[in-house]
C-alpha cells in the first residue's frame, strides 16, 4: 500500500501537543483561496520551479529525456539543475517508509508528551493508507492526530478513531455562502462532521480557525462559529492568522496567488477576546 | 544586589577594579642558586612585593597578578619561556597544514586546600621530601615550600591591608567586613576554613595562583552553608554577596584593555551533576550560585549545569529560562553520564573522582587538581585527503565500502600517528619549565616532586582535538551513498571530479549537495560512517598515552579562532562537495545548512555519534534557536523536552543561540545599533559586532533552526 506525500516533518512544535512529527498528505478535495501549501492541493507529484533561482544554463533540458516538451516526473531535470531551481514535490511512500521516520523521533514524543500528526492536503482522502499507518503508529505506542478539513464522508471517520487520540479540525467559516465563495465546497458536510465526532469520538479535539483579512476577521462570522463550537464538546480552539510565506509557492507551480490580507495583529488579539467571552458564556 | 556590591559591580565593569602588578627588585646573587631555588626564592619576593586591593567596599581581598619576571601561575603562564616560545611558533600557525599550538585549562583542588589549608600542603611536601633522595627533586619541594609559605606571608600582608583600611571606614558595616576579613586572614589560608566566609575566602584568595576554574563550589562549599546557615550564624543574603563578591573578581582580573574583557568562556564551572553517592547534586547552594551570578552584569564567569538522569524536570527548565533571559549569555549545559564514563572508561579514574569533575575553559571536561593537557589542534580532514589523492589506483580496487575504509583507517590512523607526535613534541618543549606558583595545588605533584608542566599531575587527561570530522564523515557517507549504494557513479569518476576541483563536474557536484546523505539528517548511511569513525579513532587510542603517561580524549571544540579556515587552506576538494581550500566543519553539530531534517535529527545524529565517549574531549556543540519560537511559553517548554530528550540519548552538550537572521544581517550594517546582541562562538561568547566579517557571516550562514 502507498500514499503520495510531500513532505515528512520531524521536531515540529505546532501540529499538535508536545514535539511531533508532521506527515503531509498530497491530495485536497477543497481549493481555500488563501492555501499556503499550494503543492497540496493536487494529489499527484509535481515539479516546481523556482523562477529566480533559474541562471538559464540549459543543464535541465539536456538531461530530460522528453525534450522537456511532456513530463513523465522522472525528476531527471531537478537533479541536473545546478541551482536547486527545480524540484519534485510528492512522491510515493510505503507503509514502512513513513512509518520508519515517524520512530525516529520516538524518544522526543515519550518525553515531551508528541507524537505523529498526519497532515496534507488533506490526509482523509487516502484514507486506506490512514488507516494502516494509524493503526502501526498506535501497534507502536505512538500518540497520533489527524489534522482535517472535514469534508469528508462520516464512515471515513469511523475508520480512523479507534486509532487517533486527537483531531485537529479547521473550521473556516460558518456561513454556507461565505464557505463555497473561500473554497468551492459547501461546510455541511464539514459541520455535521464536526458534530458527529463530538459525539461520538472519545479522544480530544482542537478546532483551528484560519483568520484571512477580509473574508472571515470579522466578528460576526466569528461569533457564529463560537456559537457553534460552543455547544460541542472541544478541548482547545486555536486562531491561525493568515501569512503570505505560501505566495512564492504559487509562482513555483506556475499558479496565481490571491492577494488576501495579513490580519493585524491586534485584530487577531480582539478576535481571541470575543472567542474566549463567548465560550465563558457571555 | 546589596549597595555594596551594587558598587564593587559598577567598578568591575568600568575596569577599576583591575590591579596593576608591582614591579620587584631581585638580588643578583640570586643567579648562583640552584635554578628551582632561585625561581621560589624571586617568586616569593614578587608575591610579597605586590599590593592587596582593598576598598572600603571590601570583604573579600587577595587577588595578584604575575608578570614575565617569575614562572607564574600555569594558567596565564607569564615568564614560562618555553610555552612562549611554542605560542610565537605554532599558536594559529599551522606546522605541515596539520597541527596547532593550544591552551592548557586546569582546575586547582580547592576543596583540599579548603580542607587542610597550606600548612596541610606544607606536611605534605615534608612527607614527600623523605621519599625522595635526588637532589633536583628535593630543590623542587624546597622551592615549592618557599612558595607555601609566600601565600601565607600575602595572606598576612592582605590583613594588614584590611586592617589599615578598617581604620579609615566610617561606615559601621563596611567597617566590621574589613575586621572579619582581616581576622579571618590570620587564619585562612594558612588554616582549615570552618566556614562559609572562610571557605570563599580561601577560594578567593588561593584563585591568584591558579586562575582558571572555580571547580564544583556547590558541592565543596555546600557543607559549610548549609551548617551556618542551620546554626544562623550567615543568612543567604550574605553568602549571596561573598558569591558575587567572587565572581567580580573573575571578571576584574581581566584588563578592560584586553578583548577577553569582554568575551565570556573563561573561569568556567559547574552547578550540579551526580554526587558520590550517585544522586544528583543539584542544591539550594546550586540555585544561589546561579541566581547570584545572573544578577551580576558581567560577563565571566561561565557556567554549566551538569544534568544527570536525576535532575528534576523543573531544574532544567528553570536554568534553561535562566538561559534565555541572559543578555550576556553565561550559560551552557552538559550530560553527566558520557563525561564520567569517558574519565573512568579513558582516563581509568574511580567513580568517585570522576564524578568530581568540572568544565573548564571553553568547554573542556576536567577532575579537580587536575589539568587538561590539551595544546593540539589537528587537521583530521588530512586523512580523508590522503586516501582520496595518494591511494587512488588502491581505492579504486576497492569492491565495497568495507574494503575502502579498510585503506582509509590506515590513512587515518597514520594522520593521527603524526598528529600525537606533534602533540609529544609540543609537551616536551612546554616540559622546559617548571611551574612552582601552581603547581602544589594539582594532585600527584607534590607526591612526585614534580612540576605540573613535566607529567606532575596524576589527575590528568590529555586532549588532541580534531577539526574536520564532520568534513571526514560527510565524504565517507557520500562515498558511501554514491559509489557503493547507489552506484551513480565510480571511484574513478568521483576522483577525477575532485582532483578537477569539481571543474566539469558541476551536476554531480549539486546533485551530491542536493541529495547526498549528510550528517546531522539522522539518516542511516551518515549515522553509519559517523559511527565507523568513532569506532576507529576509539580503537586507535585504545591503549595510547601520551610520552607523559596521559591518556587521550578526542576533542572537537574550536576556539575563538579559525583553524577551521586555516586547515581549510591545506586541504584540496573532499567529496561532501567541498571545493580547494574551502573551510572545513568545526564542532559537532549544524554544518552549513547540510542539516536540513530538523533539531531532532540534528540532535540524534549528534547524540548517537559519541556511544564510544571518545569524543569527550573539550567539545561544543552550538544550536541556533530561532528567537521567536521561545517567546511562546509552551514552544520554551518544548524547547526544554527537546534538549532534555537529547540528554536522555546520550549527547554531550549544547549552548543556545537564540536569534533571527534579520538581527544578525542588520547588526552587520548597522553594528551601532546593536552593540547588545551576543552570540555564542563556540566555548566564548561575544558581540557580534566584535566578530571579524567572516565570522559574522558564518554565523549568519549556519542553519537557523526554525520550528
Amino acid at each position: 500500500m502507498k500514499a503520495i506525500i510531500f513532505d515528512i516533518q520531524r521536531s515540529s512544535f505546532v501540529d499538535g501537543p508536545g514535539i511531533r512529527t508532521t506527515v503531509f498528505f498530497k491530495g485536497c478535495n477543497l481549493r481555500c483561496k488563501w492555501c499556503h501549501n499550494p503543492e497540496s492541493q493536487i494529489i499527484k507529484p509535481q515539479i516546481m520551479f523556482y523562477k529566480s533561482k533559474c541562471i538559464s544554463c540549459g543543464k535541465c533540458r539536456e538531461a530530460c529525456p522528453n525534450n522537456m516538451e511532456k513530463c513523465d516526473m522522472c525528476g531527471k531535470c531537478t537533479y541536473a539543475c545546478p541551482n536547486g531551481a527545480r524540484r519534485i514535490c510528492g512522491r510515493e511512500y510505503t507503509i514502512s517508509e513513513v512509518l520508519k521516520e515517524i520512530l525516529k523521533d520516538k524518544a522526543f514524543y515519550e518525553t515531551s508528551g508528541g507524537g505523529v500528526t498526519f497532515s496534507g492536503g488533506e490526509c482523509m482522502l487516502q484514507i486506506d493508507f490512514l488507516e494502516e499507518i494509524l493503526k502501526k503508529c498506535k501497534e507502536n505506542k505512538v500518540h497520533t492526530a489527524v489534522d482535517t478539513a472535514g469534508c469528508i464522508p462520516w464512515e471515513y471517520f469511523l475508520k480512523i478513531m479507534p486509532y487517533t487520540n486527537l483531531f485537529l479540525y479547521d473550521v473556516k467559516c460558518f456561513s454556507d455562502k461565505l464557505h463555497i465563495l473561500g473554497t468551492n465546497y459547501s461546510n455541511k458536510l464539514i459541520l455535521e462532521n464536526l458534530k458527529k465526532l463530538s459525539d461520538e469520538f472519545l479522544g480530544d479535539i482542537i478546532i483551528r480557525i484560519p483568520v484571512i483579512g477580509g473574508f472571515n476577521d470579522d466578528t460576526a462570522e466569528i461569533r457564529k462559529i463560537c456559537g457553534f463550537i460552543k455547544s460541542l464538546r472541544i478541548k482547545n480552539t486555536e486562531i491561525l492568522p493568515y501569512h503570505k510565506m505560501g505566495e512564492y509557492k504559487y509562482e513555483a507551480l506556475g499558479m496565481k496567488a490571491l492577494k488576501y490580507k495579513v490580519p493585524d495583529p491586534k485584530e487577531i488579539k480582539r478576535l481571541k477576546e470575543v472567542f474566549c467571552n463567548i465560550q465563558q458564556g457571555e | 544586589m546589596t549597595e555594596r556590591i551594587k558598587k564593587l559591580s559598577d567598578m568591575t565593569v568600568k575596569g577599576e577594579m583591575y590591579i596593576e602588578h608591582t614591579e620587584t627588585k631581585y638580588d643578583r646573587k640570586d643567579i648562583f642558586l640552584p635554578p628551582v631555588i632561585m625561581s621560589a626564592k624571586r617568586s616569593k619576593e614578587y608575591i610579597l612585593n605586590q599590593k592587596p586591593y582593598v576598598s572600603e567596599y571590601t570583604a573579600l581581598t587577595g587577588y595578584l597578578r604575575f608578570n614575565g619576571d617569575v614562572m607564574g601561575d600555569i594558567f596565564n603562564r607569564n615568564g614560562h619561556r618555553n610555552y612562549k616560545m611554542l605560542m610565537d611558533n605554532f599558536y594559529n600557525k599551522p606546522v605541515d597544514g596539520l597541527c596547532t599550538f593550544e591552551w592548557q585549562h586546569s582546575v586547582a583542588d580547592f576543596e583540599k586546600v579548603i580542607k587542610i589549608g597550606i600548612k596541610g600542603f606544607k606536611a605534605e611536601i615534608e612527607v614527600s621530601r623523605v621519599n625522595h633522595t635526588d637532589k633536583e627533586k628535593k630543590d623542587f619541594l624546597d622551592a615549592l615550600d618557599i612558595i607555601a609559605d609566600a601565600i601565607i606571608g600575602w595572606a598576612e600582608k592582605c590583613s594588614a591591608a584590611a586592617r589599615i583600611k578598617s581604620l579609615e571606614v566610617a561606615c559601621p558595616e563596611y567597617k566590621a567586613n574589613l575586621i572579619k576579613l582581616s581576622d579571618a586572614l590570620c587564619k585562612v589560608p594558612a588554616n582549615p576554613a570552618e566556614s562559609f566566609y572562610e571557605a570563599v575566602l580561601t577560594l578567593y584568595l588561593i584563585y591568584a595562583f591558579v586562575p582558571d576554574s572555580i571547580g564544583t563550589i556547590d558541592r565543596y562549599l555546600y557543607s559549610f552553608y548549609k551548617k551556618d546557615i542551620e546554626n544562623g550564624v550567615l543568612t543567604k543574603e550574605e553568602a549571596k554577596s561573598y558569591l558575587q563578591e567572587l565572581f567580580l573578581m573573575l571578571q576584574a582580573r581581566v584588563s578592560i584593555k584586553s578583548d577577553r574583557f569582554y568575551r565570556g568562556g573563561e573561569s568556567h564551572f559547574c552547578i550540579g551533576g551526580y554526587l558520590e553517592n550517585g544522586e544528583d547534586g543539584f542544591n539550594e547552594l546550586s540555585r544561589l550560585i546561579l541566581d547570584s551570578l545572573l544578577e551580576l552584569p558581567t560577563w565571566i564567569p561561565q557556567i554549566s549545569l551538569r544534568w544527570t538522569k536525576k535532575t528534576p524536570e523543573d531544574v532544567l527548565k528553570y536554568v534553561m529560562d535562566c538561559e534565555r533571559k541572559d543578555p550576556n549569555k553565561r550559560i551552557a549545559f552538559v550530560n553527566d553520564e558520557p563525561r564520567i564514563k569517558a574519565f573512568m572508561e579513558i582516563g581509568g579514574f574511580p567513580y568517585e573522582l570522576a564524578c568530581k569533575y568540572t568544565m573548564v575553559g571553553c568547554n573542556e571536561p576536567q577532575l579537580p587538581g587536575g589539568i587538561f593537557m590539551g595544546g593540539c589542534y589537528a587537521n583530521i580532514a588530512k586523512s580523508i585527503e590522503n586516501t582520496l589523492y595518494n591511494c587512488g589506483d588502491e581505492i579504486c580496487e576497492a569492491e565495497n565500502f568495507e574494503d575502502f575504509y579498510k585503506i582509509f583507517e590506515r590513512e587515518l590512523y597514520s594522520t593521527i600517528k603524526l598528529c600525537t607526535d606533534y602533540y609529544n613534541k609540543f609537551q616536551s618543549v612546554r616540559a622546559r619549565d617548571i611551574n612552582l606558583v601552581s603547581t602544589m595545588f594539582f594532585e600527584g605533584s607534590i607526591k612526585r616532586a614534580e612540576s605540573i608542566t613535566r607529567g606532575g599531575a596524576e589527575n590528568a587527561v590529555a586532549d588532541l582535538s580534531f577539526i574536520g570530522i564532520i568534513t571526514v564523515v560527510d565524504s565517507l557517507s557520500v562515498i558511501k551513498q554514491f559509489v557503493y549504494v547507489e552506484k551513480k557513479i565510480s571511484m574513478k569518476t568521483l576522483l577525477e571530479a575532485l582532483r578537477a576541483n569539481w571543474n566539469g563536474y558541476e551536476i554531480l557536484h549539486s546533485d551530491i549537495l542536493k541529495n547526498g546523505r549528510f550528517f546531522g539528517n539522522d539518516d542511516e548511511i551518515s549515522n553509519y560512517c559517523a559511527y565507523r569513525f568513532a569506532c576507529s579513532v576509539s580503537e586507535y587510542f585504545k591503549d595510547k598515552r601520551t610520552d607523559m603517561g596521559y591518556k587521550f580524549m578526542i576533542g572537537n571544540l574550536i576556539g575563538y579562532n579559525q583553524h577551521h579556515k586555516w586547515f581549510g587552506d591545506y586541504v584540496r576538494a573532499t567529496p561532501d562537495g567541498r571545493l580547494n581550500g574551502e573551510m572545513i566543519s568545526y564542532g559537532i553539530g549544524q554544518n552549513n545548512g547540510k542539516d536540513r531534517e530538523g533539531l531532532t535529527a540534528l540532535l540524534s545524529s549528534v547524540a548517537k555519534l559519541n556511544s564510544h565517549v571518545i569524543f569527550c574531549g573539550e567539545t561544543v556543540t552550538n544550536v541556533f534557536i530561532d528567537e521567536q519560537l521561545v517567546k511562546n511559553d509552551k514552544n520554551f517548554e518544548k524547547l526544554v523536552k527537546l534538549f532534555e530528550t537529547y540528554f536522555k540519548l546520550g549527547g554531550l552538550h549544547y549552548q543556545l543561540n537564540y536569534v533571527s537572521k534579520e538581527d544578525l544581517r542588520n547588526a552587520q550594517t548597522t553594528p551601532e545599533k546593536y552593540r547588545n546582541l551576543r552570540v555564542r562562538v563556540s566555548g566564548f561568547s561575544d558581540y557580534f559586532i566584535f566578530l571579524n566579517e567572516d565570522l559574522q557571516n558564518e554565523i549568519i550562514s549556519r542553519t537557523e533552526k526554525s520550528i
